[in-house]
């Protein structure tokens, strides 16, 4: 068995793609499906309401919108900024931590902003959550550049020294504690004056928050800085081979410290407007984006176009599977979670037999 | 190659759920009743055991006593953390499937659930331990579970006196810094007081509102240290309860009947029973949605709903402990008397002859202040959920406030 090993395909079909594609998605739906049947559930009527993410005979559908796009846009904004690092293949897998940094300093602002006015809070909050979590990925690639550190060990881990951190901010009741809610006995996190809110457009019932708009502009610009700029291929020259990058007389050192303050400062100002949008701050606030941006980045194979496609598509599952969840009261949010874990999973494996194969040692091919 | 990979999966996806939405419009949504609930849980509606657990099993069987069917009638979102934010996309959801009610079961939501009550006037919005509500349509509801609490002290008082040992040990999750848990630890001190009037009531605070290690550890050094001979809990777990039956001591347990986990030492557990409550409010927000505020208002009821018991007594229990617990109930049932207040019980008599007397006297913290005065009513109940933080005479926490 041992001759058996995997060769990247050479050639490319878009029909096999399809197929490949098709065949992952059904098999997952079918995997569901057969869980589903065995709780009592027809499957159709739940893959039916997961994909039309409950619109369908809601009284406030244009709120299912707004949720959509409150999972959409820090999860589009930490993709594009993850991709960013992985081009330069700097493994950047501390998007949690930074996000939750972000939200920390946004928080700080915004609990003593006063009276200011609310774009200028706002403002304040994005920027000193991009710089807070800027400055936080700037420290791992000094290290990086300067002791060869592993980087993918030291951002994983600052994931949870943030995590800890919010948590004990969240249950620490003290007079220094501007955090907290001063009227609970109990200790919750307070919530902002109106002035640190997230405002929008309104159409009808439905509000278009500025946020949206921010995270179209940053996608634009991301596209724009990795195609046009000559810092964008930087980016790629380091990522295809550092030692061409040095050979052609580009400062690498640089170059890496530069894009990993930009990638993080980037999850920090997603963190930054998620904050401002939710009013208050809580350690489920990143609601997993540092996680699900290395999925999203990946599976768009870090283009921006299909990044911003990918996470709209992922939002779509996400927030489909919690809707159907919630209609039936015998599936709970595990289940929702698991099933979206086997539509994942199956999309990266058909990924995967698309781009390889197996092929017999000898030439011979399977 | 890359551009193409990703142009397939979007168009996949999209055909999809083109072909859901198409596949939507020709088919009718399923007849449902005109009521619908919502409940947002903390944890997960499958819970076989815990908090969660107990809501779900009260809000379940309250909708079956109201003639609803929880398997279609019922929306739930379960796993919300309390994160505003994502309390208001549960909110958000239930009201889109047009829940008529929507309960929030932990503490944490009470920001959220405020500002969904003004967003959403049709709707009404119930918060399990909280103390925000408004005029029309969000209420907050607890219980008394002090009062369930007295009643497994007397249990607990009945067998230090046979056995001639006045500690008792109590493993709370926390302790003067929720009135919750040091409402409890007094009440349950009380009862023991009321038959021995010696016991003195040892309280080991663990810091957390469940971790299986610490809620046995702290049992254990009770038990070991402290010479404990009852062990009572404020914790998820029934860890406490084994330990006590490992060691040979006794034990009155919180939630559910802890005699299975520790069936030679367990005595009787202070209960929960939500649906008493769960089915006050539902069937109030089917009448007439406009007046529940006035007919259920903000809920706080105890032994007399029986929103709140005392387990089954188990046969570990002394002769004398049902009796002597069946008068202090019919008393708390009938508004006679009440666990704080300026007149203690006490009780004596063998088994069949038991007597309550009832005796003026002053409610005294442990460090002298006088909590109610000799004859007076029950304290305000504002000060039992949330002002108190001090235990009464007869109380001391072993382990020291920096833990």
């Amino acid at each position: 068995m041992s001759d058996f090993h995997l060769v990247r395909r050479a050639d490319f079909s878009i029909r096999r793609l399809i197929i490949c594609y098709a065949v992952g998605i059904l098999i997952s739906l079918g995997i569901g499906a057969l869980l589903l049947s065995g709780l009592g559930i027809n499957p159709f009527e739940y893959y039916k309401r997961m994909l039309t993410m409950g619109l369908i005979g809601n009284r406030y559908a244009y709120k299912c919108i707004e949720g959509l796009l409150k999972i959409f846009v820090p999860l589009l904004i930490t993709s594009l900024a993850l991709g960013l690092a992985f081009k330069m293949r700097f493994w950047n897998i501390g998007g949690e931590g930074e996000f939750l940094i972000g939200s920390i300093c946004a928080a700080i602002v915004a609990f003593n902003s006063g009276s200011m006015p609310k774009i200028v809070t706002i403002t304040l909050m994005c920027l000193a959550a991009s710089l807070s979590a800027g400055i936080i990925g700037l420290a791992v690639a000094a290290l990086k550049v300067r002791f060869n550190t592993n980087e993918t060990l030291m951002t994983l881990m600052l994931n949870y020294i943030m995590l800890y951190l919010i948590r004990y901010l969240g249950s620490t009741k003290a007079p220094w504690n501007f955090f907290l809610n001063p009227e609970s006995e109990r200790p919750i996190f307070g919530q902002f004056a109106d002035n640190c809110k997230m405002g929008g457009i309104k159409i009808g019932n439905f509000t278009l928050l500025y946020s949206v708009i921010a995270a179209i502009i940053i996608t634009v610009i991301i596209y724009v800085y990795l195609k046009y700029t000559k810092q964008g291929y930087e980016i790629s020259v380091v990522g295809d081979s550092s030692a061409t990058a040095k050979y052609a007389g580009m400062k690498v050192g640089k170059i890496v410290l530069r894009t990993m303050f930009i990638s993080a400062a980037l999850i920090g100002l997603a963190s930054g407007l998620a904050t401002a949008t939710a009013g208050t701050i809580s350690e489920s606030i990143t609601n997993n984006a540092g996680w699900t941006g290395i999925i999203v980045a990946w599976l768009a194979k870090l283009s921006v176009p299909a990044i911003f496609v990918t996470t709209l598509l992922i939002s779509v599952l996400q927030y489909g599977c919690q809707a159907a969840a919630t209609q039936y009261p015998a599936i709970d949010s595990n289940f929702a979670d698991l099933l979206q874990g086997i539509i994942l999973f199956s999309v990266l494996a058909a990924d995967f037999v698309a781009t390889f194969k197996i092929a017999r040692k000898g030439g011979q091919e399977k | 190659m890359k551009k193409l990979i990703s142009l397939v999966l979007t168009a996949s996806l999209a055909a999809m759920s083109a072909f859901a939405f198409a596949g939507c419009a020709s088919t009718e949504g399923g007849s449902e009743s005109d009521f619908r609930v919502g409940a947002i849980y903390i944890n997960s509606q499958n819970d076989t055991s815990g908090y969660t657990y107990a809501h779900h099993k009260g809000i379940t069987e309250a909708m079956e006593q109201v003639g609803l069917d929880p398997t279609k009638d019922l929306s739930i979102v379960d796993n919300v953390p309390e994160d505003a934010e994502q309390v208001k996309a549960a909110v958000d959801q239930l009201a889109g499937e047009g829940c008529d009610i929507i309960f929030g079961i932990s503490f944490g939501y009470i920001d959220a659930l405020e500002e969904a009550a003004a967003e959403y006037p049709d709707i009404i919005f119930s918060h399990a331990t909280g103390y925000k509500s408004n005029d029309t349509n969000f209420n907050n509801y607890f219980g008394r579970i002090y009062q369930a609490r007295y009643l497994a002290g007397i249990a607990a008082g009945y067998k230090s006196l046979a056995l001639g040992n006045n500690e008792i040990g109590y493993v709370s999750a926390w302790g003067t810094e929720y009135a919750e848990t040091c409402s409890g630890i007094n009440a349950f001190a009380l009862g023991c007081q009321s038959v021995n009037p010696d016991a003195h009531v040892n309280v080991y605070e663990i810091y957390t509102w469940g971790d299986q290690d610490l809620e046995r550890q702290a049992a254990e050094t009770l038990i070991d240290t402290f010479g404990c001979c009852v062990i009572a809990q404020h914790c998820d777990s029934a860890q406490p309860q084994i330990v006590a039956n490992e060691k040979g001591v006794y034990g009155c347990g919180y939630n559910s009947d802890m005699t299975a986990e520790a069936p030679d030492s367990h005595l009787c557990a202070p209960i929960w029973n939500w649906s008493a409550y769960y089915a006050t409010a539902i069937k109030a927000a089917m009448d007439d949605p406009s007046t529940f505020m006035t007919t259920v208002g903000n809920y706080y009821e105890g032994i007399n709903s029986g929103l709140v018991a005392v387990s089954e007594l188990s046969a570990n229990n002394e002769p004398q402990a049902q009796e002597a617990i069946d008068i202090a109930t019919d008393l708390m049932k009938n508004g006679e008397w009440d666990v704080f207040s300026g007149t203690a019980l006490s009780f004596s008599g063998d088994a069949g002859s038991v007597a309550a007397t009832q005796t003026d006297k002053d409610l005294v913290a442990s460090d002298g202040t006088v909590i109610a005065a000799a004859g007076e009513g029950s304290i305000d109940d504002g000060v039992i959920q949330g002002s108190m933080n001090y235990y009464v005479a007869g109380v001391t926490q072993v382990n020291s406030a920096e833990g």
